[in-house]
């Protein structure tokens, strides 16, 4: 899970991202974003997750925990 | 389904594309986005230009421009048609059909069929196949498929989900029996439980445009459309995608006793190059036989962009040359299709413009 804290930072535009961190309160957060989390969940994890989901867990942690969940 | 089909060939391609070109950055202030937004989606998803139809410009004119300018060069003889299948899902009427206006148009020989087929992201497949079948009729021994659609009039100027990647165009396609002794594997799978993916929800007969269905509204990622418009659920259409196609194509291959690397190009429908590249990468092929430059250059005229494709990205090197092609097609309907085929020594395979 580093290198996947790795990867939403660069996603992100961030040098720090924090579990309690909500998701549409970054700066660059937009519909690409979601984007993105979708097509490496897919990648990197061999996992579907949609929008509705991502939007949902709300925050870095809870994106975590909706990734692990999938595993 | 797995499909199967012996002795026919694509002859020629020609594809007409509209004069009108849009850029992206002329169009960015109409989105609720930053530019700076607006600049990294062009970048992700190869959003550069793309091409848009005059307002008064329907499918049966871009349709009837190609086939004229194929009579009228000699590259087609008129009378030889026996077939017109109209690929579109934006034709000119409800009643009658298009490609029946079309044939009236010019003047085409009354002994022949036409058909509109409503299709669109996997409509060159289901055109093709469809043309294959009617082949098998002994009076049938040349087919035009049209595919054309202008749905850039149904899409919100406002909506940066759909508008910057959506463009107009036909291409006509010429397909005959084949003496030569060839096999087409092909296959194909739909979804209706999935329909509303991809769709403009006002217009027909379940919905009448009215003035309640032009409302715009905002939805949460900040696009403004109304029902009258064309309404894509992007991250399912995406999931979809990287879902079905790569068993599709992995089945396709191994019926057809096809190895990856024996597939000399991947010529797929294009939505945005974003989605082909993930594809290409997770079907395992190199991207560089998977074109994906066609949305950047010209939109994604749904079942125009893989004729586009084609005749773009191969062009002439298909006059006289032979290649094992994998053509693809999936969206709306949802719909999802292949076919792998040699194609190759054509009459001609070009882009016109209107």
């Amino acid at each position: 899970m580093d290198k996947y804290l790795e990867f939403l930072k660069e996603l992100l535009e961030e040098e720090n991202i924090n579990q309690s961190d909500v998701l549409t309160s970054f700066e660059a957060w937009d519909s690409l974003t979601i984007l993105s989390i979708i097509a490496s969940a897919d990648e990197q994890f061999n996992i579907t997750i949609n929008s509705k989901e991502i939007l949902e867990a709300n925050t870095v942690g809870g994106l975590i925990d909706l990734i692990n969940s999938k595993m | 389904m797995d499909l199967k089909f012996h002795n026919k060939k694509i002859s020629g391609i020609v594809t007409v594309l509209p004069s009108k070109e849009v850029k992206f950055e002329d169009e960015m202030e109409n989105y609720n986005f930053s530019s700076a937004k607006s600049m990294k989606l062009k970048l992700a998803m190869g959003y550069n230009k793309h091409r848009i139809a005059e307002n008064d410009v329907c499918v049966s004119d871009l349709c009837s421009y190609g086939l004229k300018y194929l009579f009228e060069q000699g590259k087609v003889n008129k009378d030889e048609i026996d077939a017109l299948i109209l690929v579109t899902q934006s034709p000119d009427y409800f009643m009658p059909p298009t490609s029946n206006v079309i044939q009236g148009l010019l003047d085409m020989k009354k002994d022949m069929i036409c058909m509109d087929i409503n299709q669109g992201c996997a409509g060159y497949i289901i055109g093709l196949v469809q043309a294959f079948m009617l082949l098998d009729q002994p009076s049938i021994k040349k087919v035009a498929l049209l595919n054309a659609d202008v749905l850039s009039k149904k899409v919100s100027k406002r909506d940066r989900n759909s508008n910057p990647l959506i463009g107009d165009g036909a291409s006509i396609t010429i397909i005959e029996n084949s003496s030569e002794n060839l096999t087409i594997h092909g296959n194909l799978f739909m979804d209706g439980t999935r329909a509303n993916a991809l769709m403009i929800p006002a217009g027909g007969f379940r919905l009448p445009s009215s003035a309640e269905t032009a409302i715009m509204e905002e939805d949460i990622n900040g696009n403004f459309r109304s029902l009258d418009n064309l309404v894509m659920k992007g991250d399912e259409v995406f999931n979809f995608v990287q879902t079905e196609v790569p068993p599709m194509i992995d089945s396709l291959l191994h019926t057809a006793s096809v190895s990856k690397e024996d597939v000399d190009y991947y010529m797929f429908h294009q939505p945005n190059r974003f989605m082909l590249q993930k594809l290409a990468d997770k079907i395992g092929v190199d991207r560089n036989k998977m074109p994906c430059n066609i949305v950047e250059n010209f939109g994604n005229a749904s079942g125009v962009s893989i004729p586009t494709n084609i005749t773009y990205n191969l062009g002439s090197e298909m006059l006289n040359n032979e290649y094992q092609l994998c053509l693809a097609g999936f969206g709306v309907g949802l719909t999802w299709a292949s076919l792998i085929l040699k194609t190759g020594n054509l009459n001609f395979c070009e882009i016109i413009n209107y």
